[in-house]
């Protein structure tokens, strides 16, 4: 074996009480990807951080080509070759692709200006080895998410980055850009860069990394060759146990009356004065589970947010079984038997410096059910640990804290349920009581529109997904559609 | 976190500025050639030392207090009230115009409950008028109660000097006897002497009742669920903006009962400028109790405390030095609090994994 890339030496890293990282040891080569996967809290974004000089280690040390990453910095870990590119990107948005890249680390000319050439020929000269193109002048605002991606990518190579350090890369991706991403991170390991990803996804795993290192509450519990394993491996590795039997989503009902019914809806964007729904019509009969697939950003937040009442409709009209409800305030939508979950549980879902009970009844109070046996009962049948319904929300694990709200929105007589990024950061376990949850509510007889990120999750959940793209209904396809259907889809292109 | 451990976290921040108080209060009165902790020790007897002086010190507290109260509330919903100055000048006027033109013979049960609704609704109005216009156009508070504050000064002067004042003085006639505040010194003779009325006791049931509101009731828990997360409670259908105006309105309402003991209790009538710098003091008083009901109660006493003390210590110091002692208090308690802060977010980081 040649020298390796990275080392990490018996790394520890607590936070309070928590051990986030402990005695992990981990090693990382040039010419390979290597794969860092575990569940919420498992550690792997803290020991990612450590690797990279943004977190500091308790105990335990990282070697970068065998010598000590000292001190410990991110400004020390780029100078040695070791880059990151973080979860949520570092970018100006009012910058040019041209002047992100090279923002920090400025080529000048003379009298300390700016020598725009020498960064264009640098990135050129980048974007060329990896067979990228991306046009330099545009503000970074305007792009996409996975152009934006590359851009951190091609900004830590253009600083001589040897091992490329990337936490959860994809998460905010499509199958397609996921797919393009890996590619480009190939061509880089080939040319003999050492590429670390941290990621949840482990089909993304199984089918380009050549190593995975599984943690589990700090500690690296599987290390091996992707070639020498399977995913059945990791998964029990992840979940220190055989994972559940898959859930089983419930039998397509017979076509029935009610539901939700959106009828040429058009909404104005929330940031821009541009519509960001399109024209969009379709029902969702009770009993059914529809689900919502596209790249983020491209009218979702409006859709839900208009369906919720937070939103007016420019056009068209959302219908609740049978009746008009476009009109009415969000409290009588409410009443009406409309449950929405939002897809930032921080921003709209939770008041974080509250109590759990609090929390559970926001928007309850006056409806005279008993308050109590309402949080115990939400508090019991959603598993929410630990089940103290004193302690404030902040302190409770994402996947808690996404237990509560969907608790609040489907623990009562549900007609119609809007759940946005119900399983975002949410551990496997959590993930499955939620599914089950919206399982219920469907047997129940609700009808429930799923909008997620997570395109293997709708294609778990749903009777039928709806893709949209730049606000536009697309097409409706079965879930059982082979993904790459899915992934013409996402990008405004029906399958003939 | 243990509950001894919490309270010693609340109690920190008060302690820590009453210490600055005397430290900065010994330099000086060193510095102006009097004996190293004579002036405090003057300013103590003076103030806790004898019964006129606690009298006093709770008579100075109690528009202190109230106001406290409000800025507190308000915050509770999310909105910096700084117009509390105001909401006291307008709703003094309008109670000691309702309390003047009563007829003598009205019992007290009658008149004083008019009397005070005159000022609670005319300082909600004034209050609710900012934040409905928050909620209805987005002008900040801030902004807007700073504004009313000159309004509110311009009006009460401009209606003393043309109509209400009596002539050649800058004060009301006298309110009708039924609509005064009796003196404690009635109820024992503890208080013999001092201010303090009916009006302390009154502002305690005050705080009572809106901590039981904010606690128990659904709109006041809904306030102080709006004050957290706004989009949240949006989201779950609460009536977000009415909630707010409330909260400013009650707000007003509170800080417009602030005169009631000097107004009601001690003078029995209004004149130009009374009350003045009450409604900045508890902004002070609410930053300082920190959101907790004992805590605004000592926050007032302490500063209740200080004001009378300046009085005793003016043969040796000038009363400037009360000013410095009021602000050498808020920079301790902004400073501690900032460290609590720090300290929290610190302890929250490591909580989380």
């Amino acid at each position: 074996m040649p020298e390796p890339a990275l080392q990490l030496e018996h790394l520890s890293r607590r936070f309070g009480a928590v051990l986030a990282v402990s005695d992990a040891s981990a090693t990382f080569h040039y010419g390979k990807m290597h794969a860092l996967v575990g569940e919420n809290g498992a550690g792997k974004s803290t020991l990612l951080k450590l690797a990279g000089g943004a977190e500091k280690a308790d105990q335990g040390r990282v070697l970068i080509e065998g010598v000590p990453l000292a001190p410990p910095t991110p400004a020390e870990a780029i100078r040695r070759g070791v880059g990151f590119v973080y979860q949520h990107f570092m970018l100006v948005d009012a910058f040019s692709t041209l002047e992100n890249l090279c923002l920090g680390h400025e080529p000048v000319g003379r009298f300390g200006a700016l020598d725009e050439n020498q960064a264009r020929r640098q990135a050129q000269a980048v974007m060329s080895k990896l067979d990228l193109d991306l046009d330099l002048e545009a503000r970074v605002a305007e792009l996409g998410v996975g152009q934006r991606q590359h851009i951190e990518i091609i900004r830590i190579l253009i600083r001589g980055a040897k091992v490329i350090l990337l936490d959860e890369p994809t998460a905010v991706l499509t199958p397609g850009q996921a797919t393009h991403l890996y590619a480009t991170l190939r061509r880089m390991a080939d040319a003999g860069s050492c590429i670390v990803v941290v990621t949840h996804r482990l089909q993304e795993v199984r089918a380009h990394c050549d190593h995975v290192t599984v943690l589990r509450r700090g500690k690296v519990v599987l290390d091996t060759a992707t070639s020498a394993s399977t995913v059945a491996d990791w998964t029990r590795a992840i979940m220190g146990q055989e994972p559940p039997p898959p859930v089983q989503r419930p039998a397509r009902p017979e076509p029935v009356q009610g539901g939700l019914q959106l009828k040429s809806l058009r909404v104005e964007s929330t940031d821009k004065g541009h519509l960001a729904v399109q024209d969009v019509s379709f029902t969702v009969p009770r009993g059914t589970i529809v689900g919502i697939a596209g790249v983020e950003g491209n009218g979702q937040r409006e859709l839900v947010r208009a369906i919720a009442g937070l939103q007016p409709c420019n056009e068209g009209s959302v219908w609740l079984d049978g009746a008009d409800i476009s009109k009415m305030s969000v409290a009588a939508r409410r009443a009406a038997g409309l449950a929405v979950v939002h897809d930032d549980r921080h921003r709209e879902g939770l008041m974080l410096d509250v109590s759990v009970s609090d929390n559970l009844v926001l928007g309850d109070l006056g409806t005279g059910s008993d308050e109590v046996k309402t949080v115990a009962r939400r508090l019991g049948a959603y598993g929410i640990v630990p089940a103290d319904p004193s302690i404030r929300a902040r302190n409770l694990s994402g996947g808690n804290q996404q237990k509560v709200v969907m608790a609040r929105a489907l623990d009562r007589s549900v007609a119609v349920a809007v759940l946005a990024q119900p399983t975002r950061g949410v551990d496997l376990g959590a993930a499955r009581g939620i599914h089950e949850a919206i399982f219920q509510t469907a047997r129940q007889g609700a009808a429930v529109l799923v909008i997620s990120a997570d395109l293997a999750e709708l294609r778990a959940i749903c009777h039928e997904i709806i893709v949209i793209a730049r606000g536009k209904v697309v097409t409706t396809l079965p879930p059982d559609t082979a993904e790459e259907v899915f992934g013409q889809a996402m990008l405004g292109e029906a399958a003939p | 976190m243990s509950r001894f451990r919490s309270f010693w976290l609340e109690l920190r921040t008060p302690l820590a500025a009453m210490a600055a108080a005397v430290l900065v209060l010994n330099l000086l009165s060193f510095g102006l050639g009097q004996v190293p902790l004579s002036t405090v020790l003057t300013a103590l007897a003076g103030s806790w030392g004898t019964t006129y002086g606690i009298g006093q010190v709770l008579f100075k507290a109690t528009p202190l207090l109230l106001a406290g109260i409000a800025v507190d509330l308000a915050l509770r919903a999310g909105l910096f009230n700084i117009g509390v100055e105001g909401q006291i000048a307008v709703g003094s006027l309008a109670g000691t115009i309702v309390a003047v033109v009563l007829p003598a013979s009205l019992p007290g049960i009658v008149a004083l409950p008019l009397t005070l609704l005159a000022a609670a609704s005319t300082g909600a109005a004034w209050a609710a008028f900012a934040a409905w216009m928050r909620t209805r156009f987005g002008a900040h508070e801030v902004i807007t109660t700073i504004v009313l504050n000159r309004i509110a000064d311009a009006l009460v002067a401009m209606l003393m000097t043309a109509w209400l004042a009596l002539p050649g003085t800058v004060r009301t006639k006298d309110i009708a006897p039924g609509a005064s505040l009796a003196r404690l010194e009635s109820l024992s003779p503890f208080f013999s002497g001092s201010a303090v009325s009916w009006a302390f006791p009154m502002s305690l049931l005050v705080l009572l009742g809106v901590t039981v509101w904010l606690r128990r009731s659904r709109a006041g828990r809904e306030v102080v669920w709006v004050g957290h997360n706004e989009r949240a409670c949006e989201a779950e259908g609460i009536a977000v903006s009415r909630r707010k105006i409330l909260a400013m309105g009650l707000s007003g309402a509170i800080a417009s009962l602030a005169m009631a003991g000097t107004v009601l209790g001690y003078k029995g009538y209004y004149e130009i400028g009374l009350g003045a710098g009450v409604g900045f003091g508890g902004i002070a008083v609410a930053f300082l109790g920190r959101g907790h009901p004992v805590g605004l109660l000592l926050a007032a006493l302490l500063f209740g405390t200080l004001a009378q003390a300046g009085l005793v210590i003016n043969a040796q110091v000038p009363k400037e030095a009360t000013g410095i002692l009021e602000a050498v208090v808020i920079i301790a308690v902004a400073l501690a609090s900032r460290a609590g802060r720090l300290d929290a977010s610190a302890r929250a980081a490591k909580g989380e994994s």
